[in-house]
């Protein structure tokens, strides 16, 4: 089976760097906001756990960022700058998820060195990356010394304001968390596409099978 | 009106006594004061002063009063007598002449305060009093003419504040210098005797039980402070508004800021929304005060400006009544995490005892946030407190109504917690459900085609 390779060495590290971190500020996010039902650690240490884990996220993020904008990997997001034609293919991918997978129909998207991602999965991502995850980290920032931003969070509207917006996302990446994983596994088999993102290459089928996206 | 008790004799030909002006009349200073200007004669006392303090030697014989003061004492110096205002209320005028002689405004003689009697008609003229303490309040505006700046930090401190609201309690100055044996810093007694506690007995008994009332008068290489020396002697300002006693302490304990800032996160804000015996009174009940501020002033919204409503639930509103159209700035509510009595404010420990568990306050339920009040500043400087409900801190309006103050975990929003509760549901389950539905339909059309066969 034709191997190709869509996951270059730097996308991987920061990938899964970014995931085991994902899971600490989760579960260290968890304990600060209840800390009166939950006991994985005590509310000091969950503190510290965060605030150093969301700032070795904030420069792993940065790892993405360069690696995306100073190479053409960039055109797997937009393969072809055609927003209709990415909106509609988006709206086939629904479809697939929602009706056409149960149907034993074939998946829509043909993955390719340039086309990593499926017109749904491009879009989510990039909301997630150019504008969740920088809201993210930056009300994480502002939270982290609430004196030193001062100025910025009354901007906003204040402390509470902050936190809101903070938590809101968080309660979106509690939901990606475990959504993520389980269309990765749609892969044949189901370890695929988590393999792949380990050694960097997929494996494709012969034409015209189904893909596994 | 008002009468001697008893009448004393009229003695050397003088004017009769028992006359109380309030207007100030140069005529009756010992030196012809109606040419010398009040700053020269301000300096002119202070000039006396200075120089009976250098010779206070050992070896100096006791004071005696001066001529001039000695024709008042021929009647003043009579023990008992008093000023009676009926109803057995009653002011003593009788003077110690020797007590007064050596105290500290000795030199000056007796004119140089009660300038306002006038020989002529003394005693008997002057404008009525209806209570001793009334009268006891007017002589003190003599203070006043010597000791200007002290007098107008008193001016601006809680306890003009409150006798200005006509509650005449509020100490003034002859409350904690005595009346005539006014001695020099006669303001800083013995711990066991200080004269804050006549009023606030409750609070110094807590003192005296802290580290600092226990400390003090003892030698060491530090000073343990008495109560002037956190709430300032003259301008005492409110306990419970501004970042005054924050500083107080701060002032003390220099490495307070670096040592908190050692293990607790967000120091700076901590120590600006928490007050100190929060922590450092550890078995003291907690409670939320929200402060109505004004950016444009920059100070506490006072009573004649704010306009609270009766129910506090009703925040929003009132927030929507004070930030009408046309305000300058938008009026906020400052929060502060503060303890809910003065007595209780003084119950401090040593340093390993206080509260260093984060989830005393970073929990649901946790105590302080039980209490609830708004406070604006009231007439006389004290703050004037509206008791709130719990949910003004846990209800998704304030994120409008209150957004400068949050307490991680302590005043979580509600409506947050379900959402996040929807997020894990939907979460784990969607994925789930997607599984099950897809193994089963798979399972189906595998079979299909297979009972087509047969």
């Amino acid at each position: 089976m034709p191997r190709l390779y869509v996951h270059p060495l730097p996308v991987r590290i920061w990938h899964w760097i970014n995931a085991l971190g994902f899971v600490l500020l989760i579960l260290t996010g968890l304990q600060i906001r209840y800390a009166d039902a939950l006991g994985l650690m005590s509310f000091a240490d969950a503190v510290r756990t965060h605030n150093w884990v969301g700032g070795a996220l904030i420069l792993n993020y940065f790892v993405w960022l360069v690696f995306y904008l100073f190479t053409d990997k960039i055109r797997v997001y937009h393969p072809e700058l055609n927003p209709a034609k990415h909106f509609r293919g988006s709206l086939r991918q629904l479809g697939y998820y929602g009706y056409g997978i149960f149907k034993g129909q074939p998946n829509p998207h043909h993955i390719g060195v340039y086309r990593k991602f499926n017109p749904l999965q491009s879009m989510t991502y990039q909301i997630v990356m150019i504008l969740l995850v920088p809201i993210q980290f930056y009300t994480g920032v502002l939270l982290w010394d609430l004196s030193r931003f001062k100025g910025t969070v009354e901007l906003f509207g204040g402390v509470r304001v902050v936190d809101s917006v903070h938590v809101v996302l968080f309660i979106f990446f509690i939901a990606f968390i475990f959504v993520h994983p389980y269309l990765a596994s749609l892969g044949h088999p189901a370890s695929a596409h988590f393999k792949a993102m380990v050694t960097g290459y997929e494996e494709v089928e012969e034409e015209p099978g189904p893909t596994r996206r | 009106m008002t009468e001697l008790a008893p009448r004393p004799r009229l003695a050397l030909g003088q004017a009769r006594a028992g006359r109380a002006v309030r207007s100030f009349d140069p005529r009756m200073l010992p030196v012809k004061a109606t040419t010398v200007p009040r700053r020269v004669l301000a300096a002119a006392a202070a000039a006396v002063l200075c120089l009976a303090a250098t010779q206070s030697g050992a070896a100096a014989p006791a004071p005696t009063p001066s001529a001039e003061d000695r024709k008042c004492l021929a009647c003043h110096g009579q023990e008992g007598m008093t000023k009676s205002f009926g109803k057995g209320d009653s002011v003593p005028l009788h003077v110690k002449g020797r007590e007064f002689a050596a105290s500290v405004h000795g030199p000056l003689g007796c004119a140089a305060c009660h300038a306002d009697v006038d020989l002529k008609d003394h005693p008997g003229a002057g404008k009525p009093f209806d209570t001793a303490r009334a009268f006891s309040i007017a002589q003190v505006e003599a203070c006043g003419q010597c000791h200007e700046d002290k007098a107008k930090l008193f001016a601006g401190s809680v306890h003009a504040g409150v006798l200005r609201t006509g509650n005449l309690a509020a100490p003034v100055c002859t409350d904690c210098h005595g009346v005539h044996a006014i001695a020099r810093q006669a303001a800083a007694p013995a711990a066991n005797d200080v004269s804050c506690r006549k009023c606030h007995d409750a609070i110094f008994d807590a003192y005296a039980k802290s580290p600092h009332g226990q400390a003090f008068g003892k030698p060491g290489p530090l000073k343990a402070p008495i109560c002037a020396d956190c709430h300032r002697a003259h301008d005492v300002s409110p306990a419970a508004t501004g970042t005054g006693l924050r500083d107080a302490c701060l002032g003390c304990h220099a490495g307070a800021v670096e040592a908190h800032a050692k293990w607790l996160p967000n120091t700076k804000l901590h120590l600006e929304v928490v007050s100190c015996p929060a922590c450092h009174a550890p078995t003291s009940r907690k409670s939320v005060d929200l402060r109505l501020y004004d950016p444009v002033a920059k100070r506490s919204v006072t009573a004649k400006e704010g306009q609270p409503p009766l129910d506090a639930q009703a925040l929003s509103d009132l927030m929507r009544g004070v930030n009408r159209d046309g305000t300058p700035g938008k009026m906020t509510l400052v929060g502060r995490l503060e303890v809910r009595s003065g007595a209780e404010a003084h119950q401090l420990t040593g340093k390993g005892e206080a509260i260093k568990d984060c989830v005393v306050c970073h929990r649901k339920g946790a105590d302080p946030f039980q209490n609830v009040t708004i406070s604006i500043v009231g007439a006389d400087g004290r703050p004037v407190r509206f008791a709130a409900q719990q949910d003004v801190l846990h209800g998704a309006g304030s994120v409008d109504a209150l957004p400068g103050f949050y307490a991680i975990g302590g005043t979580r929003i509600g409506v947050l917690d379900l959402l996040l509760a929807l997020a894990l549901l939907a979460g784990i389950s969607a994925p789930i459900a997607h599984l099950v539905l897809r193994r089963l339909l798979r399972r189906k059309q595998a079979a299909a085609p297979a009972a087509k066969r047969e």
